[in-house]
């Protein structure tokens, strides 16, 4: 590998990081909550993704795996930036990751105005594993 | 308590209450100093007071006073039931989630066992989580009588803060705490002074949900105070409010909010005052305004007023 010119190397590292992704979605979950942050990606594990967890979406903005996240799980409701900011923020920098809200305010507004901001779903919690499991599916095969 | 006065030869005082005969009762306040006359014999001068009259308006008015904080927590109720559900979502979401993966590794070839064992533990420990939370709720908002008993401040302000933390947050209210080390304790009823501290914070979180152009600080300190007392303070950095209104704010009823109730400020007011204590707001040096209490530290060796626990049971005969 040291042979090849540096731009063929990090191409190659690239395309074996996306292999990777495809075989392993990667699904990202955005949550203050630490009981959040420590069962959904298990959850997500049992479904065939990859799962990483992020306290704050400026912890995830600063993180490598904005390229590479397939699918967004994001709370709405966060001290600093909000589920919202985030999802406007990703639209300026032109990062159109399909996010699946989760909110523990059961609030119809809030999930009209994300739904109409392009969001692809947005639960309630608690929600069932099978809903979680459609809407990522949802996000990540668009019909 | 006369085998009292004939043995102890000092200055008394009693409170205590007569069964009449047509059942109804009198509250008597007794005081009586005691003398020798020239003869070194001990004589009592007293005087017996019937108090039956104000000590009926006092029982009314802290009936009263109950009944207004009550229905001051449970209109309040309504406005946080949002962020009630929100703290029970939470927990109830982890377990939900957490029984769900356990089924799935469960049923996995092999099956998972030891990371089914651990979405069972967190389950256990969520699980308490939301039992935590509504004891918390039910302390606080439960109908009952004034207590009288040793507080920690910081603890009661700790409490409050656990409970209120969702809802601050939800408003973007950036909360920094300043709880003194070896704060002294107070006398008082915990769950009114909680009430009160609920309050500051609410309409502190409130004063600030205009505020755009600047981070939304919050700021609650406690700290011994001058002349043996403890002031509690919280800080916001919002819209403040006007001069001429500074007095008009602990109005019962006054409220510069839309959907606010104004019932607050009023008795939290009460309540502090009801606790030998001063409730005062102060305008910052920069934006925002500092609501403050101060109350006096428990005296050692004494839960209470004094002569209020000098009751003994009552004399059936009306001597």
């Amino acid at each position: 590998m040291d042979a090849l010119p540096r731009e063929a190397h990090s191409y190659a590292m690239e395309l074996r990081q996306e292999k990777r992704a495809m075989e392993r979605p990667l699904v990202s979950v955005v949550d203050d909550d630490e009981s959040v942050r420590e069962s959904l990606p298990d959850l997500l594990g049992e479904f065939g993704f990859a799962a990483r967890a992020f306290s704050s979406a400026e912890q995830f903005l600063a993180s490598d795996c904005v390229g590479q996240t397939r699918c967004l799980i994001l709370d709405v409701a966060m001290p600093g930036m909000s589920g919202p900011e985030l999802q406007r923020e990703l639209k300026l920098r032109r990062r159109e990751i399909p996010i699946v809200f989760i909110t523990g305010q059961r609030e119809e507004t809030v999930r009209l105005q994300v739904l109409e901001q392009g969001a692809i779903e947005c639960l309630f919690k608690p929600f069932s594993d099978t809903a979680l499991l459609e809407a990522v599916n949802s996000a990540l095969h668009p019909k | 308590m006369v085998e009292e006065a004939r043995v102890g030869g000092n200055d008394f005082e009693w409170q205590y209450r007569l069964l009449m005969p047509n059942h109804s009762i009198k509250y008597m306040h007794a005081l009586a100093q005691s003398t020798r006359d020239q003869n070194g014999q001990l004589e009592y001068i007293a005087a017996v007071q019937d108090v039956t009259a104000r000590r009926l308006a006092e029982e009314a008015r802290d009936k009263a006073r109950s009944e207004l904080t009550h229905v001051a927590r449970v209109t309040s109720l309504g406005t946080l039931t949002a962020s009630i559900a929100h703290e029970l979502n939470q927990p109830l979401s982890g377990i939900v989630t957490n029984a769900s993966t356990c089924m799935r590794m469960l049923a996995a070839d092999p099956p998972n066992v030891e990371g089914a064992r651990e979405t069972a533990r967190r389950t256990i420990r969520d699980g308490n989580r939301a039992s935590e939370v509504i004891t918390r709720l039910r302390t606080l908002f439960g109908k009952r009588e004034a207590t009288n008993e040793p507080v920690d401040l910081n603890d009661a302000t700790r409490d409050v803060l656990a409970l209120s933390l969702s809802e601050l947050q939800k408003n973007r209210a950036i909360l920094r705490r300043e709880l003194a080390d070896d704060l002294p304790l107070v006398t008082g009823d915990r769950v009114q002074l909680q009430q009160v501290i609920l309050n500051l914070l609410r309409n502190a979180s409130d004063a600030m949900s205009t505020i755009h152009d600047r981070p939304r600080d919050l700021l609650i300190r406690t700290e011994p105070d001058d002349n043996d007392r403890v002031r509690l303070s919280v800080s916001d950095v919002g819209i403040g409010f006007e001069p001429q209104a500074a007095d008009r704010l602990f109005e019962a009823f006054y409220t510069t909010k839309n959907e606010g109730m104004g019932i607050g400020l009023s008795v939290s007011r009460s309540i502090i005052e009801h606790h030998h204590g001063r409730l005062w707001a102060t305008p910052n040096n920069g934006p925002g305004v500092t609501f403050s209490f101060s109350i006096p530290c428990r005296r050692e060796g004494s839960t209470s007023d004094s002569t209020r626990d000098r009751r003994i049971p009552s004399v059936s005969d009306g001597a």
